[in-house]
């Protein structure tokens, strides 16, 4: 009797489990086969692209990887690019560290105000304040500089530090702190000792965002660059994309070699996002 | 090893900028505690005089928001004085940091760095004094023999048990031998086993370590078993400053008698009355003469005869055979605990816990009384706590 009566709840169970499979691959069907097309173009010759044809390339070349380093100066755009998602993680840190942490530990008068003002400032596109930011530039002459970027995206992902890092630290109980300055630390030295090491995977993580964010930033890089030595990769990879033609094996397999590093990068997060760290510290 | 004078200690904290406009809107402040509210802000300690002697252990107790662990937290320099002096060894501490105080603390929810082993936390607060590594690894393995933590020196704290993380907290604070070692509410995240446990273990650390001690805990039995005096406080106020001992045989009102003994004290309406010169309290039908003692308090009080609050403790109440100079009640509910019974009775309205041995001194066992049985109570002149209806005991 209770076998009969179970059968159909595990039959409904697999259906149900069938069912969210089926999703589940349909999800990473539509998300992945963009990359998938890429890598294949990336692989093709270009009189197979412009012929048409299957997605999946006759003959597979992989000289085209190699090609793209001589047809551009793609690793000066590599560097480039690691220097402005550098630094700008580096500035927007050393700024957010100190601001999360008196948003979070300290009392003061308009702090609501503040953090209300610190996220309506992320609510402007950064294209919309693309003429003002030029401007801004060109007064400071850091228009067609690194350190132009640099800044820009320090600036641009401000508010996103701000508020990640402020939650991490409210997460973490003050009590360690307090702990650390009865031992005898004074405040910046319970802040390096203590509590940045312990809020390590929510400071990891909007690291790794920041310089995600600032790698893959395109508008401002290419209204403000003109230099083709100081372009990013993001701009840089357009010299395939010519007046006359272009050449899509070539776009596609530097694009490749773009978003690796932030693929990498996700991984990490991924492993770090697992706040276990801050566990063990205080009770529960 | 170190003295401590606290005098005329306050603590205040300032309304935040939405209560003052709430305040402005309604005219007052919402009440949520007993805790006194004044312009300034909420008063969570005041008066606070206390002289604590080198090496003694002082119990600060009371229910929850009366302001003992804010008075905890002034001594270590984490919440600042907002009226009166703190001394520590003689001298005014009011503005000197935490660290420079030569304090210890261990906290209700241990605040061990979880990114350390157990060996760094407990020489972190060596290392930041520059100490010699030879003599810190002394200290600490030293440390950790008294509390008996040596095998675990390796691990972080995420692998320990609750116990074992609080002897971490502990050791971190006695490595450095300070002058005053704090503690808050320290057992109160442990089952009751390992509360007992750990409790006889600070007794024993108590005798291992020579250092004055403040320790602070809503836990009675705590308070009773660890200190040499314990400061009963309510409401941001003092309510009684005594020995365990005294706290329990005078309480000074009718909070601390409550307070303190478990289980609680009973109550009574009763009268005090002045017959021939002696006083006497009147019960229902019942009249006890107190005692020479009492007798002698009272008459130097110049008390008046009055209504007043009569408390009994469970354990002092006697069961008499004949009816007559007594009290009655019914008995609701009645619990056998192997040596005595516990009744749980009514007299006239009031409910009235009444402890008695399983067995008598003439060989009768009590545990034949059932629900609904009359018990005749009755209790001695010398154990009666007389409070005037303003909760002050009369003695006092």
């Amino acid at each position: 009797m209770t076998q009969t009566a179970k059968k159909p709840v595990s039959t409904k169970k697999t259906i149900l489990r069938l069912l969210l499979y089926f999703v589940v691959l349909d999800v990473c069907v539509i998300t992945l086969y963009p990359y998938f097309a890429m890598l294949c173009t990336a692989l093709k010759s270009r009189e197979e692209i412009f012929s048409g044809g299957t997605v999946l390339p006759i003959t597979a070349i992989w000289s085209n990887f190699i090609d793209i380093w001589s047809r551009a100066p793609m690793a000066r755009y590599m560097l480039n690019s690691v220097m402005i998602a550098g630094g700008s993680t580096i500035i927007a840190m050393l700024c957010g560290i100190p601001a999360a942490y008196a948003l979070a530990r300290m009392k003061f008068k308009g702090q609501t105000a503040f953090l209300g003002f610190v996220i309506v400032s992320q609510m402007f596109a950064p294209v919309v304040l693309l003429i003002g930011i030029y401007q801004v530039m060109q007064t400071l002459n850091l228009t067609n500089s690194i350190l132009g970027l640099v800044f820009i995206n320090a600036a641009f992902n401000q508010a996103f530090t701000i508020w990640l890092l402020r939650g991490t630290f409210m997460g973490i109980s003050a009590d360690m702190e307090q702990a650390a300055t009865i031992d005898g630390c004074n405040r910046i030295q319970s802040m390096m000792k203590v509590l940045l090491p312990v809020a390590a995977p929510g400071i990891v993580t909007t690291l790794i965002f920041i310089f995600i964010n600032a790698w893959n930033e395109y508008t401002v890089a290419l209204c403000l660059i003109q230099d083709d030595l100081l372009k990013p990769l993001t701009v840089g990879i357009n010299t395939f994309n010519g007046y006359n033609i272009i050449e899509w094996q070539y776009l596609f397999a530097a694009s490749i070699f773009a978003i690796i590093p932030v693929v990498i990068l996700f991984m990490c997060i991924e492993k770090n996002l697992v706040s276990g760290l801050a566990s063990g510290g205080v009770k529960g | 090893m170190a003295t401590l004078n606290l005098k005329n200690i306050q603590k205040i904290y300032p309304h935040s900028n939405d209560q003052k406009k709430a305040k402005k809107k309604k005219g007052e402040p919402e009440k949520k505690t007993n805790l006194q509210v004044t312009d300034q802000g909420v008063i969570a300690v005041q008066s606070f005089n206390l002289d604590i002697a080198d090496k003694e252990f002082i119990v600060l107790v009371g229910p929850s928001g009366c302001g003992k662990s804010t008075t905890l937290r002034m001594v270590a320099g984490l919440e600042e004085i907002s009226g009166g002096e703190l001394y520590i060894d003689g001298k005014l501490v009011n503005d000197v940091e935490p660290k420079n105080r030569d304090i210890a603390m261990v906290f209700q929810s241990y605040a061990l760095y979880p990114h350390m082993t157990v060996y760094e936390n407990m020489a972190f607060p060596l290392k930041l004094r520059k100490m010699d590594k030879d003599e810190i690894d002394r200290r600490v393995k030293e440390a950790a023999e008294i509390l008996d933590i040596t095998q675990y020196l390796d691990r972080k704290p995420k692998a320990l048990s609750g116990g074992q993380r609080q002897r971490v907290a502990i050791g971190r604070a006695i490595v450095r031998e300070p002058k005053v070692l704090l503690m808050d509410e320290p057992l109160s995240n442990l089952d009751a086993k390992l509360r007992n446990q750990m409790r006889a273990e600070i007794i024993k650390l108590r005798q291992k370590i020579n250092t004055t001690f403040i320790y602070v805990t809503h836990d009675q039995t705590e308070a009773m078993t660890l200190g040499d005096r314990i400061v009963i406080m309510k409401d941001g106020f003092i309510q009684q400053i005594g020995t365990p001992q005294e706290v329990f045989d005078h309480p000074a009102n009718l909070f601390v008698s409550g307070f303190i003994g478990m289980p609680q004290m009973n109550y009574f309406n009763a009268k005090l009355v002045n017959e021939g010169g002696k006083y006497a309290v009147a019960v229902e039908n019942c009249k006890v003469i107190l005692s020479d003692e009492k007798q002698k308090n009272l008459a130097a009080n110049k008390v008046q005869p009055q209504d007043i609050t009569l408390g009994v403790r469970p354990s002092h109440m006697v069961l008499s055979k004949q009816p007559g100079n007594t009290l009655t009640a019914t008995i609701d509910v009645s619990e056998l605990m192997g040596s005595e019974v516990h009744f749980h009775a009514n007299a006239n309205g009031k409910d009235v816990v009444v402890i008695v041995p399983t067995m008598n001194a003439d060989g009768e066992r009590i545990d034949s009384y059932h629900a609904g049985d009359k018990l005749n109570l009755t209790f001695s002149g010398n154990v009666c706590h007389l409070f005037a209806k303003d909760g002050k005991n009369l003695e006092f």
